[in-house]
């Protein structure tokens, strides 16, 4: 892999409460290079409206959130 | 005559500049710890600055000899059901939080006069807290932020 290519990383938040999965994306935000895509795979009822908050706060886009039919929801972040 | 407010860039002050959540934390029951926890993490996770000033009997939260911290009287009927409700939603327990939180850049500072009240000096605190300082500390950091008494 060249030095340039970006990294796409899953974080498995299944099962975890708040804010748990929202300091997992966090964490694998701050290791992340610019341009890396995150995708956080979670079960918490509040994880959309509060990666939407973290998102607002902290200067960032969600790509894209995905409801899976085992009540998972996907959420990807391309860091800026 | 216009006044102009300097704030300092993220690059002068290092942080990432979306803003501040301090807490106080004064409450010594065991329930009231679960917010501290939470909120301090959240916020962390948030990039905000988070500062927290324990007060009060929480003192008995942090330090080295451990306290059991008692439930409210009116809750403690409701505190084995808590406690399992907890453990089935994989909450973390308020210190690990706190832990995460500290690991993300809070701070947490003992009160120096309760510290005194209780007869507690700087070396019977455990390692989740930094510094024992006085009110006019935790205010001054506490400026231009969010401030959440618990």
């Amino acid at each position: 892999m060249g030095a340039n290519e970006t990294m796409r990383t899953i974080v498995d938040s299944r099962g975890s409460s708040c804010p748990g999965p929202i300091t997992d994306l966090a964490i694998a935000y701050r290791r992340a290079k610019v341009g890396d895509e995150i995708e956080l795979w979670a079960t918490d009822p509040g994880v959309k409206p509060d990666v939407r908050a973290w998102a607002a706060k902290t200067g960032n886009e969600i790509v894209s959130v995905e409801d899976q039919p085992d009540k998972i929801v996907v959420v990807r972040v391309v860091k800026r | 005559m216009s006044q102009t407010v300097e704030i300092p860039s993220t690059e002068e002050t290092g942080e990432i500049a979306t803003g501040k959540l301090s807490i106080v934390m004064f409450s010594g029951t065991a329930d009231k710890f679960i917010p501290l926890g939470v909120l301090a993490q959240a916020a962390a996770a948030m990039e905000m600055q988070v500062n927290i000033f324990v007060t009060g009997f929480a003192l008995l939260g942090f330090t080295k000899r451990p306290h059991d911290l008692p439930f409210p009287a009116e809750f403690v009927g409701m505190a084995a059901a808590l406690a399992q409700g907890m453990k089935a939603s994989h909450v973390a327990p308020w210190d690990a939080m706190l832990r995460q939180a500290k690991e993300m850049g809070a701070k947490v500072y003992a009160c120096s006069m309760m510290a005194g009240v209780l007869g507690l000096g700087k070396e019977d605190f455990n390692d989740l807290v930094d510094d024992v300082v006085g009110a006019a500390t935790f205010l001054q950091r506490a400026e231009h932020g969010q401030t959440l008494f618990i």
